[in-house]
């Protein structure tokens, strides 16, 4: 560790992993060369001088084909035989469709170029999204071209087709009839389709004894419980974090693994903006396990194992409630144990605040932590008057608990009572509780048919496996969150002739419809009640039923289950806690994975490769353990440990990550996948294999031991530091502060423009001739983006929107080591640490510091003036442009670049793929270049390329544009419409610039933010959002003390520390601050409705 | 004669200068026979490939005084200057010359729906990136970079369409500027003085905003 106090004067210091607060030499490394020695290394046997061989031959070679006569080879231009009115070959196309997640279905525009999905928006007129777009839906478009989808229907794993099996269905299912689905079960994944539910009934009426069953790995069954036991019966509730003044997270992510988060990402963001007169914002405590995007963006973060969220919940719920919710824990010294120190005085913090904002506060549960935590948080925000207000609810049709429903098939198949088994979608031979031994199942059954969009771990054991379609290949509909509509529809038709399970179903009822378009359309008009085609058409393009949301409602909770709750929460907490087993034992948490969810994306190389938001790991899953237990433990990152719960265990590596709670072990789900892909194979750990259906999402009295084993883990935590100590010959902690400006938001009150203060710059002037023709002010525009750091919550939407948008290969896990990853855009990751003893403790994280980075589009930009080739210039509006074909891979540009945003491409990855081998279970790329090349990209991955976008080959430097395509785009469409206006009115115009308007050009990262945070537009319009947002006195310049002139700036960030300066006794300091926010509050017009 | 036998012939001595001359002229002829080899000049213009079907732009947009945009309609909005679908032909010839074994492959399309695969004559590199609306819409005619396609009996690459060529007109557009009512008209050229002429290419690049860009991002993304 560190000594405090390197020459920082601002207070703060930031660490990008703990390699950097150890100041360790792969850390030094990494900084000083932005690409590690060896990196343009060969990575096999081929050496320098073999290579030098082969090219000399080639070149000589090449000589003798030299015959032709054109430069490039013929080329076909096949049109239309009759081409669709309105479609003109070139011009993308967009359609609302939507895209159904663990029941919740999202609103999106999927964008086709000549009839190939390339591009997934969010749909702007979809009251969810607004036009943004998580990760998944971005990577979505991926899998559609996935070459290792199934791509036929398979009868005991030999190829059939769709009629042989439909054929088969007929007879089969005829006789099923006959029975009246005597013997027959149903699991499907959960699905809020309306189309599937009247399915669902009518599969129920044609095979009465049929039984279905429905499971999700990551399902909501305790929220929906704890809905019950408060309300009687079951209800969804719908927070809005705009409205709220304080928030406490009793172990909810609701900013990241939450399937609204999209929304409640926006609405927190819009509660943080103290941007009027009164500079107010939100307040958010987190109590939590793991490490979230949720606890990373809160102002009170304290780790807590998520067994004991439940004392704090009862603590919270004994005071504002009633004390019978405390009374059980009251004598437990345990329980007292949970609430010392810093968390304590937290806790009075948190308490004073919610009592001091009644109405306008918010207390959120995780959807792992048991129903009675979630009763007690909905009898607290019932106490401080929040329902209606910041938390509503919505009737939720009944449904069967997820970990009951999978039990119950469970057990007739181990029974052999079912004689058919239909699954649709979902993979519980990989993802079921491991108690229920899944795997073995299927076949105890008579005959199983598996609907999937893999040949995966449940089909190979089904009888049959019908291929599913993708959802851009198919109909269908489903509800949002909050219950609004959707319609999707088709973009192409089936790659693979795969089916959706509405066409499945239609089958195996027997039904004369079977058509996807005919059976959404039936429901659709069930569902407003009438054959309303212009509804239809309407509801079609604008992909949702407009004011289809459930109405909420305002349940009395019911008070009487407080103390009987209580108890339990108490027993539970004390049986399963990990003091009852002598101190030993660990807890261990299961948890979604931010970028694989449950683990059906894991053959998905966006996702794969996109770094975890928090731990910064890429292509794995590991156990993450705070940097105590690893020192009790004695491991280092990448140490191969052996953890048993119970009778299982497993062998995985640890990964350690600051801010875990005391023996406690994060377990993210998703990895260590069966099914073969070019992607997932070997990626992680399988951590379903412990997970039990007693516990689904936390379990005490694990043990976890060493076994002395090592295993390669790759983060990107280090990559791309920026190198400060060389620029300024300065501290790294000494400009830290300036790269990534904040402030409490009690000084941003007296000193509104600290940001501007946080660096020195002395001069604005240059010791050499600037060669400055390109400064705002002249040609025709001049583009620039906005950051607000202040919005930003670090989901990394942005990334994987960029990869998409701009043809980004991925590259594979061991290139990432190298630090080779592509990603224009990237999400720097700081801890900040508490200071313990003149040094700064890596086991207390105060605050987390998330920042995208782009290219900064310097007008004084130090990468073109190292460019012996010119490859990087700027044009007249600004922008450096990055030119591929005159560039011949110096790098040199890259070495200048301060920001170090700069992409080399080695391997022309593109090309190879991220194919691998496995030498003693060690994921590593395939590095047999010269040999193993094939010959072409895969030619269904060719189809995802957006066209308006170079693909750039190896050898090529590559950085964010500005997606100058959506530029050039806006600029000619600006132009044209000049043109084709009538002559008097051009007369009249010609001495004014051709103005494109604000708004008209978004890059892809802005589109999807759901924060919000990414602003762009023309600097010379002075009113332009991103004018406006320069102008702004929280705006500030990265390095700026070099001079650079960057166009992409950031907005400071703001926290709102119930103490400022925060510390241990700071009591009054809330006190005074309290009355002074309410009054605000009550003055200001920041309420956002 | 022995005694001779290790003496170098008389003809020895002209080894050196003409390795000499041979290393002088060796890397000249190398740079002239690459710059004169690879040149688009040699490479690109006169390239008149085989088409399908023997349609001849001489007849129809020539003879018959066809407007472009009849077929190529997507020349003033999009990007790229379609080709027409087989629908667009079976217009005219379901009716005229349908007996025709020219329009044999037509007719395939047309009961099939598969495309005729046309030869693309006019290629740029997949990093350039050629926007037709923006030319056509702003008086830039078909014939500056096309050629007398309405003279052509089969189609050949008229241009360079190199990236130097291009600049050129960059630079210096003046005299492809046209009323974007004659864009399609081949065969226009402007009648009167040199003077006239010049106020009139001036007038329509006043009025349009014409100042081209010469950034590599114009055209490179």
């Amino acid at each position: 560790m560190p000594p405090l106090n390197d020459g920082n004067t601002s207070g703060r210091a930031y660490w990008r992993s703990l390699d950097h607060l150890a100041d360790t030499p792969e850390f030094r490394a990494f900084m000083h060369r932005e690409f590690p020695a060896g990196a343009s290394e060969l990575l096999d046997s081929t050496d320098r001088r073999h290579f030098l061989k082969i090219m000399g031959a080639s070149m000589a070679l090449a000589g003798l084909g030299l015959t032709g006569c054109r430069r490039w080879p013929k080329e076909e231009i096949v049109p239309y035989a009759g081409r669709p009115e309105g479609r003109d070959p070139g011009i993308p196309v967009s359609y609302a469709t939507c895209m159904e997640l663990g029941g919740v279905a999202c609103g999106l525009l999927a964008t086709a170029n000549d009839g190939r999905p390339t591009k997934i928006e969010g749909n702007d007129r979809h009251p969810v999204g607004r036009g943004a777009a998580d990760s998944f839906a971005q990577a979505g478009v991926l899998d559609l071209y996935d070459p290792d989808r199934s791509r036929s229907v398979r009868r005991e794993g030999k190829r059939a087709d769709w009629p042989t099996f439909a054929d088969w269905a007929q007879g089969h299912f005829g006789q099923e009839r006959e029975r009246r689905g005597h013997g027959m079960a149903v699991l499907a994944e959960a699905s809020s389709s309306p189309s599937l539910l009247a399915m669902r009934r009518r599969f129920l009426e044609i095979y009465p004894n049929a039984s279905w069953h429905e499971y999700e790995p990551l399902n909501n069954d305790n929220e929906v419980a704890g809905a019950e036991l408060a309300f009687g019966s079951p209800h969804r509730a719908q927070i809005d974090p705009a409205r709220a003044k304080v928030i406490v997270s009793l172990d909810a992510d609701f900013l990241g693994a939450h399937r609204n988060a999209v929304r409640n990402i926006r609405d927190f963001a819009a509660g943080r903006r103290a941007d009027d007169a009164t500079k107010t914002m939100n307040r958010l405590y987190a109590f939590e396990s793991e490490f979230t995007l949720t606890g990373a963006n809160a102002d009170h973060r304290h780790p807590v194992r998520s067994g004991d969220i439940a004392v704090i919940a009862a603590w919270l719920a004994g005071r504002i409630v009633d004390e019978q919710a405390w009374r059980p824990f009251e004598e437990d010294p345990a329980a007292g144990a949970v609430l010392t120190g810093e968390l304590r005085a937290t806790l009075e913090h948190a308490l004073t605040d919610l009592q001091a904002h009644r109405g306008e506060c918010l207390i959120v549960t995780g959807a792992g932590q048991p129903a009675e935590v979630h009763l007690l948080a909905h009898l607290m925000n019932e106490a401080l008057g929040n329902v209606g207000r910041t938390i509503a609810f919505t009737p939720q049709p009944e449904q069967a608990k997820h970990s009951e429903s999978i039990r119950a098939l469970a057990d007739r198949l181990a029974d052999g009572k079912i004689g058919t088994l239909v699954i649709l979608g979902g993979n519980p031979a990989y993802n079921a509780p491991a108690d229920l031994d899944f795997p073995a199942l299927p076949g105890k059954a008579g005959v199983t048919i598996h609907l999937g969009d893999y040949y995966d771990e449940t089909a190979t054991r089904c009888t049959w496996h019908v291929n599913r379609a993708h959802y851009l290949e198919t109909w269908g509909d489903g509800r949002a969150w909050d219950g609004t509509c959707s319609l999707g529809q088709p973009i192409i038709e089936p790659l693979f002739g795969g089916k959706s399970a509405l066409e499945l179903l239609a089958v195996l009822v027997g039904d004369d419809t079977t058509d996807g378009q005919a059976i959404v359309r039936r429901t659709f008009f069930d569902l407003i009640g009438g054959e309303d085609e212009a509804r239809w058409r309407r509801a079609l393009h604008d992909g949702v039923l407009a004011n289809s949301a459930w109405r909420t409602v305002t349940p009395a909770a019911d008070r009487s289950g407080l103390a009987a709750a209580a108890e339990a929460l108490h027993e539970a907490s004390s049986a399963r806690s990990i003091r009852t087993s002598g101190g030993r034992g660990w807890e261990v948490v299961f948890r979604p994975h931010p970028t694989l969810y449950d683990g059906r994306f894991a053959n998905n190389g966006w996702l794969q490769e996109v770094p975890d938001p928090m731990t910064k790991l890429t292509w794995d899953t590991a156990v993450l353990l705070s940097p105590a237990a690893a020192g009790e433990l004695g491991i280092e990152r990448g140490d191969v440990l052996k953890i048993t719960l119970g009778e299982r265990s497993l062998e995985a590596a640890a990964m350690i990550q600051p801010g875990l709670p005391e023996r406690c072990a994060v377990l993210p789900l998703g990895g260590g996948r069966g099914f073969e892909g070019r992607i997932c194979t070997g990626a992680g750990f399988d951590f379903y294999r412990l997970r039990t259906s007693e516990a689904m999402s936390f379990a005490g009295g694990a043990t976890i031991t060493k076994t002395g084993g090592r295993y390669e883990l790759v983060t990107t935590q280090d990559h791309h530091t920026i190198d400060v100590e060389t620029i300024a010959g300065r501290s790294i902690q000494q400009r830290l502060p300036s790269q990534f400006r904040e402030a409490d938001l009690e000084e941003y009150r007296h000193h509104p423009n600290f940001a501007k203060h946080r660096t020195h710059v002395t001069h604005r002037l240059s010791l050499f001739e600037e060669n400055l023709p390109h400064q705002a002010g002249e040609g025709d525009y001049a583009w620039g983006m906005s950051i607000d750091l202040n919005a930003c919550v670090g989901c990394g939407a942005c990334i994987v929107a960029c990869q998409a948008e701009n043809n980004i290969p991925i590259v594979g896990k061991d290139q990432v080591k190298r630090g080779r990853e592509m990603h224009w855009l990237r999400v720097d990751r700081y801890f900040q640490f508490a200071p313990r003893n003149d040094r700064y403790d890596p086991n207390r994280v105060t605050a987390v510091a998330l920042q995208p980075v782009p290219c900064m589009h310097c007008e004084n930009a130090p990468c073109e003036q190292v460019c012996p080739v010119a490859a990087t210039v700027h044009d007249a509006d600004g922008l450096n442009v990055m030119v591929y074909n005159r560039c011949i891979g110096t790098r040199y540009c890259s070495n200048n670049c301060p920001y170090k945003v700069r992409r080399f491409n080695y391997f022309d990855y593109h090309r190879r793929g991220p194919a691998r081998t496995q030498p003693g279970k060690l994921l590593q790329v395939e590095t047999d270049y010269f040999r193993k090349k094939p010959a072409t990209p895969d030619e269904l991955k060719q189809l995802q390329f957006n066209p308006e976008v170079t693909v750039r080959m190896r050898g090529v430097m590559e950085k964010c544009t500005y997606c100058i395509q959506r530029i050039a785009q806006a600029r000619i469409d600006a132009k044209n419409a000049y043109a084709n206006l009538p002559q008097a009115e051009k007369e009249k115009r010609k001495d004014r610039r051709i103005a494109i308007p604000d708004g008209a050009i978004t890059p892809a990262c802005a589109q999807t933010c759901p924060a919000q945070a990414i602003v762009f537009g023309d600097l010379e319009d002075a009113d332009s959002r991103v004018a406006r947002a320069r102008k702004h006195e929280r705006s500030y310049e990265m390095l700026e003390e070099l001079n650079v002139k960057a166009r992409t700036t950031y907005m400071a960030k703001l926290r709102n520390p119930a103490a400022p300066g925060s510390g241990e006794s700071q009591g009054d300091g809330a006190r005074d601050e309290s009355p002074a926010r309410g009054d605000a509050g009550h003055s200001g017009g920041d309420a956002p409705h | 004669m022995g005694r001779y036998h290790y003496v170098f012939p008389g003809w020895s001595n002209l080894l050196l200068p003409g390795a000499l001359v041979f290393g002088a002229i060796a890397p000249l002829y190398a740079v002239l026979v690459v710059a004169w080899g690879f040149s688009p000049k040699t490479t690109d213009v006169g390239y008149q490939p085989t088409q399908p079907v023997p349609f001849s732009h001489a007849l129809h947009a020539g003879e018959l005084g066809m407007d472009c945009r009849y077929c190529h309609n997507t020349v003033e909005r999009a990007a790229h200057a379609a080709i027409p679908p087989t629908r667009t032909c079976m217009n005219c010839h379901t009716q005229i010359h349908k007996e025709s074994v020219n329009i044999q492959p037509l007719w395939d399309s047309y009961r099939s729906g598969l495309p005729v695969e046309w030869v693309r004559v006019h290629d740029l590199p997949d990093y350039a990136y050629f926007n037709h609306a923006a030319h056509v819409t702003r008086g830039v005619s078909c014939v500056s970079c096309h050629g007398r396609i309405d003279t052509m009996e089969v189609v050949y690459q008229q241009e360079t369409l190199s990236m130097g060529w291009c600049l050129e007109c960059h630079r210096h557009p003046d005299q492809h500027l046209r009323d974007p009512a004659l864009v399609t008209n081949l065969a226009w050229t402007f009648e009167g003085t040199e003077e006239e002429e010049a106020a009139y290419r001036a007038f329509w690049k006043e009025l349009h905003q014409i100042n081209p860009s010469q950034d590599c991002s114009t055209c490179h993304r």
